[in-house]
């Protein structure tokens, strides 16, 4: 078994967020799904659903009167905000163990996808284009890929990290060379066999190589952006650190100046600290 | 985590923070330091020093958030930093000056600057402020931690596994 194929019969190692959570995400792409829907794949998980309602009421999705139960919660934040606050609830604990081979502590890579996530969102408002509805959710599991590599294969970034700068390429080349895969496409085949959306499952594929693929997506321009602010950031930076091309092509699809950077990375930082109130970030 | 084997508390800098301290054994720390900058400014006839954590160059992107944490932009933080030591007794002339950060993607095209301009804007600030930088390590794609040693001085950079001197 070459490399690769020891990375892709390893997918089902990475524990998965809460099934009732991946049924909402499913439902919830569907910008008509009502308040029962969400009940209904929220009802078999009290804990998930008390984590929601948490979240709801923090600052960052700010409810403007505190909601104490799901339907509440779904008519005062509508679809959208009740999917961002179900996935970064059922996120959280498959993202915020330590991943040791990419040197990232507890925390850290946490850190990294929720400020990839905001990221979206502060990206579509500053140029004001519509968030797409999986937007959000790809930021937050962009990176899971890193898990299955770091974590459950023992790859070890410091190797990857010495051809990239030497051969000047990004991280992710880098590992396709050594490894015959990388971070984004191992994680890609995690969230399938979870059976998120597509839309989800393409922008994590090619959030560092969007050039490549042939259609264009505004989840997978907004993921790519945000990931390269939140990277530049060194928010929640491993061993890659900022090791990663960022592509014109989107920065130019999307309308990108200096200004417009400046301004989300600084609504990113803010909206990352409330979120961190509730979940944590470094555990250095 | 102890850099260098210093056994002292450490204090952490949060993303656009900023701390002084008066004498004292603890180890001022500030982690992820990509595009932004920090700074360490340290008088060693008095022990006081402090480490700042920048994240953006210019404040007028945000006034009002520029007020309430100065300590996120270069152009209002660093001033900041200075008036604190200075009420500390901190004398400009004795100040000793490092600067880490201002990392940048592998961006040949210059789609993200945002370390760049913040080296730029914090240079000019100290050179205005007739202050040298004694010793410095920015650029590259490596994120880096700094630590403040407030017993000497020592500034230590951590960054891909391995610690250094600065």
């Amino acid at each position: 078994m070459n490399r690769r194929e020891q990375v892709l019969s390893r997918l089902r190692e990475v524990p998965a967020m809460p099934a009732a959570a991946m049924e909402a995400i499913r439902v919830l792409q569907d910008p008509d799904a009502d308040a029962r829907s969400i009940m209904q794949a929220l009802q078999h998980d009290p804990g998930l659903t008390a984590n929601v309602l948490r979240l709801a009421n923090s600052a960052y999705f700010g409810s403007p009167r505190k909601v104490s139960t799901i339907q509440e919660a779904a008519v005062r934040l509508g679809t959208k905000r009740i999917l961002r606050v179900v996935v970064t609830s059922a996120a959280a604990p498959v993202v915020r163990r330590a991943v040791k081979g990419y040197d990232l502590s507890a925390g850290e890579l946490w850190e990294h996808s929720a400020s990839v996530a905001v990221g979206t969102d502060a990206l579509a408002e500053a140029l004001k284009m519509r968030l797409p509805a999986a937007a959000f959710t790809a930021g937050l599991l962009h990176d899971v890929g890193k898990i299955l590599l770091g974590t459950h294969v023992e790859v070890e970034a410091s190797e990857i990290v010495a051809l990239a700068v030497r051969e000047k390429i990004g991280f992710d080349e880098a590992e396709r060379r050594l490894l015959g895969i990388d971070h984004a496409e191992a994680g890609a085949a995690v969230l399938e066999s979870w059976e998120l959306p597509d839309e989800v499952v393409l922008a994590a594929r090619w959030h560092h190589r969007p050039e490549e693929v042939g259609s264009t997506s505004a989840t997978l321009d907004l993921v790519h952006a945000a990931d390269a602010l939140s990277m530049a950031e060194g928010l929640g930076a491993g061993r890659d650190g900022l090791q990663y091309r960022p592509s014109k092509a989107v920065v130019e699809r999307l309308g990108l100046s200096t200004k417009i950077e400046e301004l989300v990375l600084c609504r990113v930082l803010v909206a990352l600290k409330e979120l961190k109130e509730m979940f944590g970030g470094n555990e250095k | 985590m102890s850099p260098l084997g210093a056994t002292s508390a450490q204090c952490t800098v949060g993303i656009s923070e900023m701390l002084v301290r008066s004498g004292g054994e603890e180890v001022l720390v500030t982690y992820s330091l990509g595009s932004c900058v920090g700074l360490a400014v340290y008088d060693p006839a008095i022990r006081a020093g402090g480490l700042i954590h920048c994240m953006l160059p210019l404040s007028k992107i945000d006034p009002a958030k520029a007020a309430a944490s100065p300590a996120m932009f270069v152009d209002t933080g660093v001033p900041a930093l200075l008036q604190a030591l200075f009420d500390l007794g901190a004398q400009k002339k004795r100040l000793v000056a490092k600067v880490a950060g201002a990392s940048s993607l592998l961006d040949e095209k210059g789609l993200f600057k945002i370390g760049e301009r913040n080296y730029t804007v914090l240079r000019k600030l100290l050179w205005k402020n007739d202050i040298l930088i004694a010793a410095e390590e920015v650029g590259g794609t490596a994120a880096r931690t700094m630590y403040l040693h407030m017993a000497t001085g020592r500034t230590v950079i951590r960054s891909q596994g391995q610690e250094r001197e600065l």
